[in-house]
């Protein structure tokens, strides 16, 4: 990766934050925030990750896999059970990679 | 502090695709934002515009505006240098937290300022030992690293549904992420489908 690249990305990145961090605590002191654009707000999270793992999980590296020969969805199934079960992120994150070796070498 | 392991995660992805160890730990410690910066990197893998990673991560990072907005209020008295200091930190686990102490009554700005500080070094530490250790491992993806980001971002998501509106939203937006990935070129279609799915929770659960 080209290093202005990565450096301006990392900068604005940066500043974006902490703009998103830092104005509604100085400024809604006193001002609240509309209940509806609060509703929008808590369900931002859960729609991002969702449309991130349907686009992680069906088009790794910007290909379309066909469902039925495709590692990364059935790994995805029993990874999600994992953190489920345990509610641990490095232990999910492991036992993903392996659930997704076994498919892959399953799957050819 | 449960940042040291998801820090080393970023630091090893962040080194297998073409950051320097230097670049992952100021990633680190300039945005301290965890999922955001899982996903600045899988969009900077497929080469998105520097505008994109900004636009789609700071989508991501939106609920910070609304920890922002809920941790002013008990912000009141605290000087306006405090709580630039404060809001540098925040986070998931550090929201979490001060809400938790606040209910107990033990909350004040320098117990947050505490607790920020812990998850800062956390963070970034985590990423230095991630970024220098994959030099050691060697190919990364014959270990399958390829789905380290996937697992991590299924496990957000698990995380992230609570309840059962956040379910059928969760289900509404892949199925918008589906239809607006054939449509929209790049990654667009990751802050098209979020910011739409939100938008039908908001109108159909007030």
């Amino acid at each position: 990766m080209r290093s202005a690249y990565v450096w301006t990305v990392i900068v604005g990145m940066g500043v974006a934050n902490y703009a998103l961090r830092f104005v509604p605590v100085a400024m809604l002191s006193r001002l609240r925030l509309p209940r509806p654009v609060q509703r929008w707000l808590s369900f931002v999270p859960v729609s991002v990750m969702s449309a991130l793992v349907v686009g992680e999980v069906l088009r790794p590296d910007g290909r379309w896999l066909p469902p039925l020969q495709n590692p990364y969805l059935f790994a995805a199934l029993p990874t999600g059970l994992v953190y489920y079960k345990w509610h641990s992120f490095l232990g999910t994150t492991i036992a993903g990679i392996i659930f997704f070796l076994v498919f892959r070498a399953l799957l050819g | 502090m449960g940042y040291v392991p998801v820090g080393a995660a970023f630091g090893i992805l962040a080194t297998t695709q073409g950051f320097t160890a230097l670049q992952a730990i100021a990633n680190s410690a300039t945005a301290i934002a965890g999922a955001g910066q899982f996903i600045g990197l899988s969009l900077m893998q497929t080469g998105a515009s520097v505008l994109t990673v900004l636009v789609a991560t700071s989508i991501v990072n939106l609920r910070y505006v609304l920890f922002g907005a809920t941790l002013s209020r008990h912000l009141d008295r605290t000087p306006l240098i405090g709580q630039a200091a404060l809001a540098f930190t925040l986070t998931d686990e550090t929201f979490a937290i001060n809400i938790d102490d606040h209910r107990r009554g033990s909350a004040s700005a320098m117990s947050m300022a505490g607790v920020g500080a812990i998850s800062w070094m956390g963070w970034v530490f985590g990423t230095a030992l991630g970024a220098t250790a994959s030099s050691v491992i060697g190919d990364p993806y014959r270990f399958g690293v390829a789905f380290a980001m996937p697992a991590m971002f299924v496990a957000l998501l698990v995380a992230q549904t609570e309840n059962r509106e956040q379910v059928i939203i969760a289900v509404v937006a892949a199925v918008l992420a589906i239809g607006f990935a054939v449509l929209l070129p790049g990654k667009w279609y990751i802050v098209a489908a979020s910011v739409v799915a939100a938008a039908i929770g908001a109108l159909f659960y007030r």
